[in-house]
């Protein structure tokens, strides 16, 4: 496809348009190609031609900087749309951002913005005093800027409770000042390499770092820069980088909206290995210091390990006998991954589909959380053709590029990492354990006795809104209502009294689960509305359902509430719990194909009794 | 490379960027073609750098007031060692 036949596709009004506008934005490296992409869009919307399967919702995004946002505006409405994510844009003037963030009644709070983006001016990250100050004076400018932008960042959430991304500075790409440069704190060089470690490692939850000085350095300092362009119409930086600044934002406006994948499913031959093991036998197999080939096989692995230890699940999926392909994990000196780092172990005769489908419930995971890497394109294909949610990667022909590949598929990147994704694996595994006693004990409540479960429930607190966000953005399953939020609107339901939100973590004798459900009440009149509940499906059927409904009944007591009223919404994901209020006890008062009613009168409410001991309740004093 | 040359060059470039067909002459200039506005503009630009291998000084486009001048600053700037 070339942009003539694109072209056509226009002209003739045909809708195809779209799939193929779509993918040729995806391959786009070069500036004025991404334009041109951009302007036939506009142009196919002003011809009427919509994209049929465009969301209806826009999300309002404002972009405010010390420079002109002309053409990048463009470049980051025309990425989000193709990317199912279209905006709302409204831009700030040229160098008119501190003023329009400070002044209250300015045109950006009218706009009531859900993202906002700043690109503060980078010349106001420099050092005006003498490059042999003294370094607590350089420190105290740098600190001044690092203030001034955290300061913008908190007046705008404060005012309109949006997401922040700010830009943080690109450095240097002359020789000015020699070697001195890194000698003191007072050359550009030095000055915004300490702004951009400050501003980052002291950005609040709802600021963002769009990570400029990254980008310039990938692409080239010298490349990053364009003087004529600023003289001109006052871009922030060469055309080349500004495709990948657009496309780096609109990557982080996506992460705020979905969840990272969870799960890296991995062939073994030729990926975790050189050769074939079934054939080459456990001594044939490439793998470790003996050979470059071999080495980069096992540098691999220790990436791959990596990911495990901050939170990605690996699962195998391989074309082989059992034994064969786990004896390596079992018996090779050099494999850097064991038996138990993997959660799912899959080495068969049957299509790779199948295995792939297959571990999704055992896991209790959406096949959307799946990523899956084969060096194998026939594999790839069968993949793609008959599991299309999961997403593939294709290894390259050289292992040494195996581990770049991986670094830059953008799949697997944590938003912010928590304490409890790395413990994510370890809580895997002891799923299996519990099942294995599950096993042995005969009736369930003795089970449910042994778990010795106790579980903490808690108001939302400040320390918990990363993880809280995180959880009602990829809960899919057991989720009534699928309400998505934010961190900053986490925050504000924390901050206002007519929601009662509490989280639930448990742990049993097996392992921590970490903080596995979530409520959130709203009291309107003598009624406790539930907006949201929700609960991993890890811990189902244990009693936390019903803990966390005595909970819930006990705060709307609390609140001289009289009733609660909940609603499933229906979604493709969460059939699981279409029946849920029903079984809890309430009685279906209204039902249509976008929602089921429930409502439950508290006067007559008996507390179940669970297994679980309770060792504290939210709005208590602990 | 004449100015008819280079204009012809150009027109290939104004073919690709632009949907409905433009026919370049001389006397043309931005303000007669509707799709030539100041974002088309910096692309373009962008555009015929890369095609003719030449690069601008700044603030030098902007004085060309039609296609036969902007032609005529692209061979001179093409000349250049």
């Amino acid at each position: 496809m070339d942009i003539g036949l694109l072209k056509n596709l226009l002209l003739k009004g045909d809708p195809e348009f779209w799939v193929q506008l779509k993918s040729l934005t995806k391959s786009a490296r070069d500036f004025e190609e991404l334009f041109l992409l951009s302007s036939l869009r506009k142009k196919a919307h002003a011809r009427k031609l919509e994209n049929p399967n465009a969301p209806a919702k826009k999300i309002r995004l404002a972009i405010l900087g010390g420079y002109s946002l002309y053409p990048l505006h463009e470049l980051v409405e025309h990425l989000c749309e193709i990317d199912g994510l279209p905006v709302e844009l409204w831009q700030g003037d040229y160098d008119n951002y501190i003023s329009e963030i400070m002044d209250d009644n300015s045109e950006l709070y009218t706009f009531a913005p859900q993202v906002v983006f700043i690109l503060p001016a980078e010349r106001r990250c420099t050092y005006t005093g003498h490059l042999t100050d003294a370094r607590e004076l350089q420190q105290a400018a740098a600190k001044n800027v690092v203030d001034s932008i955290l300061e913008l960042a908190r007046k705008v959430n404060e005012k309109t409770r949006a997401e922040v991304i700010t830009t943080n500075f690109m450095l240097p790409a002359r020789h000015d000042l020699g070697a001195f440069r890194s000698r003191t704190l007072g050359s550009n060089w030095s000055f915004r390499k300490w702004v951009n470690l400050e501003l980052g490692l002291n950005a609040p939850s709802f600021l963002h770092i769009c990570d400029w000085e990254f980008l310039a350095n990938r692409l080239g300092g010298l490349a990053a820069r364009d003087e004529r362009s600023w003289f001109e119409s006052k871009q922030p930086c060469s055309s080349a980088l500004l495709v990948k600044l657009a496309r780096e934002v609109t990557q982080l406006i996506f992460s705020l909206k979905r969840a990272p994948k969870k799960v890296l499913v991995l062939d073994l031959d030729n990926t975790l290995w050189g050769g074939v093991v079934a054939d080459d036998g456990l001594e044939g197999i490439e793998l470790g210091d003996t050979s470059p080939r071999g080495e980069a096989f096992k540098a691999f692995q220790k990436y791959i390990a990596s990911l495990k230890q901050r939170g990605v699940l690996l699962a195998v999926c391989s074309k082989n006998d059992l034994d064969k392909a786990q004896e390596p994990f079992q018996k090779h000196p050099e494999m850097v991954l064991r038996l138990d780092d993997i959660v799912s172990f899959k080495a068969n005769w049957e299509p790779k589909s199948e295995n792939i489908r297959a571990m999704a419930p055992e896991l209790n995971l959406g096949l959307d959380s799946f990523v899956f890497v084969d060096d194998n394109p026939a594999e790839i294909e069968i993949v793609r053709q008959f599991v299309p949610e999961v997403t593939t990667i294709l290894l390259g022909p050289d292992p040494s590029d195996f581990v770049a590949q991986l670094a830059d598929c953008r799949l697997l990147e944590p938003r912010s990492i928590t304490s409890e994704d790395a413990e994510r694996t370890s809580q895997y595994r002891s799923d299996a354990q519990r099942k294995a006693l599950e096993a042995t004990v005969t009736d369930m409540a003795s089970y449910l006795e042994s778990l010795q479960m106790e579980s903490v429930m808690s108001e939302f607190v400040p320390v918990d809104v990363p993880r809280l966000s995180q959880l009602i953005n990829k809960s899919n399953q057991f989720n009534l209502t699928t309400h998505r939020r934010s961190e900053a609107e986490v925050i504000a339901v924390m901050n206002d009294k007519k929601f009662a939100g509490f989280s639930v973590r448990l742990k049993d004798r097996f392992g921590d689960h970490g903080l596995i459900s979530i409520v959130i009440g709203e009291k309107v009149g003598d009624t406790m509305k539930i907006d949201t509940w929700l609960m991993s499906c890890r811990v189902l059927k244990r009693g936390v359902e019903e803990e966390v409904l005595n909970e819930l009944v006990r705060l709307a007591k609390g609140k001289n509430c009289t009733r609660l009223e909940g609603v499933y919404m229906p979604t493709p994901k969460n059939e699981m719990v279409r029946d849920f209020y029903g079984k809890m006890g309430f009685t279906l008062t209204a039902e249509s194909e976008t929602k089921r009613e429930f409502e439950l009168k508290l006067e007559n409410f008996q507390p179940a009794q669970t297994k679980i001991k309770i060792i504290r309740r939210a709005y208590e004093p602990s | 490379m004449n100015q008819a040359e280079v204009i012809a060059k150009l027109q290939t470039i104004f073919d690709t960027v632009f949907l409905e067909p433009v026919v370049l002459t001389p006397a043309i200039s931005a303000k007669d073609v509707p799709e030539w506005d100041s974002l088309t503009h910096i692309s373009l630009m962008v555009s015929v750098e890369k095609a003719f291998g030449v690069r601008f000084r700044v603030g030098e486009v902007e004085n060309a007031k039609n296609v036969g001048e902007f032609a005529d600053l692209i061979i001179k700037r093409k000349l250049e060692p």
